[in-house]
């Protein structure tokens, strides 16, 4: 952790609320790219993202107890996801729960899911590690998902690859998961 | 007309898709029970949408414009005022609030 982030952070924990509330300026400095792109993995949605992350500060500032043993900044994020941000998520999705036919649980598990060694990396990290277990796909599996993170539709990447729109949703849900056990085992190694 | 007997496959291509545009409430309103239920019944499908999540992250969340930090700030502090507000408010009201009458009190005495 960085000494800005740890001198915001001891500000953070002071008892007096008025100081606490001059102490979020560095912190929230500090931390705002971090937990912005950390957001946007669960939303998508940049506006949302913003709301979101205002409540989840200013519910740091109320209680920020949780962040007290937090000394590398993976365990900021982490702590931050599981006490602050998880239940500001669920907010989000509750006001339209009831119309779903998702049960509770897997509304949960979809939008808020519990953390995985993947989960808490950075982005930098978390880049480095797709970037080398790509290389190791097929021709075929690596430009459907190239294609998919340039921002093409699956229509335009089954007209790349000059198959059916079917094939590729296939192709991809089984890269996907290919994707996952490649980068569960070089986590593992690493 | 919408399909509503999607595969596996194809709900996570949507889920993909609706993370990328930002709608996933769309996504969600989209799903029938049978879906719901299939998708509940499916392990690939979570160990899937875990890493559509990454992707997503990877892929797009740095081309997003990041917005204005010091804007961002007087929204925090905004927000942290109105608390305080409610706070403060909240503990004078309970102050100044009349005390409920206790049985005892509201006896009269005996002359």
């Amino acid at each position: 952790m960085d000494r800005r982030l740890r001198k915001a952070l001891q500000g953070l924990l002071d008892p007096d609320s008025e100081r606490r509330r001059r102490a979020m300026e560095p912190f929230v400095r500090a931390t705002f790219e971090k937990f912005i792109r950390y957001l946007y993995r669960h939303l998508g949605n940049e506006v949302e993202c913003e709301d979101v992350l205002e409540d989840v500060y200013a519910d740091i500032w109320e209680n920020p107890e949780r962040l007290r043993n937090a000394t590398s900044e993976r365990e900021l994020l982490k702590t931050v996801y599981l006490y602050y941000m998880r239940k500001r998520l669920r907010e989000v999705y509750r006001r339209i729960n009831r119309h779903l036919y998702l049960s509770q649980n897997d509304l949960k598990n979809l939008i808020t899911p519990e953390l995985g060694v993947l989960e808490i990396m950075s982005q930098s990290e978390l880049k480095d590690a797709l970037h080398g277990t790509l290389a190791r796909l097929k021709a075929r599996e690596r430009r459907a998902i190239q294609l998919w993170m340039d921002g093409m539709s699956i229509r335009a990447i089954a007209n790349d690859l000059r198959t059916t729109v079917g094939a590729v949703k296939m192709l991809k849900f089984r890269t996907v998961l290919k994707l996952r056990k490649m980068l569960r085992d070089s986590c593992r190694e690493d | 007309m919408p399909d509503t007997n999607r595969e596996i496959q194809e709900l996570l291509a949507d889920y993909a898709q609706a993370l990328r545009d930002g709608s996933i409430p769309t996504f969600l309103k989209s799903l029938t029970r049978t879906e719901g239920q299939k998708m509940a019944s499916a392990p690939e499908f979570w160990d899937a949408a875990e890493v559509v999540r990454y992707l997503n992250s990877a892929g797009f969340a740095d081309k997003f414009a990041t917005p204005d930090v010091g804007l961002f700030i007087s929204r925090v502090d905004a927000k942290i005022g109105s608390r305080l507000k409610n706070a403060r408010g909240s503990s004078r009201a309970g102050r100044t609030s009349p005390r409920p009458i206790t049985k005892a009190q509201r006896t009269e005495k005996p002359i």
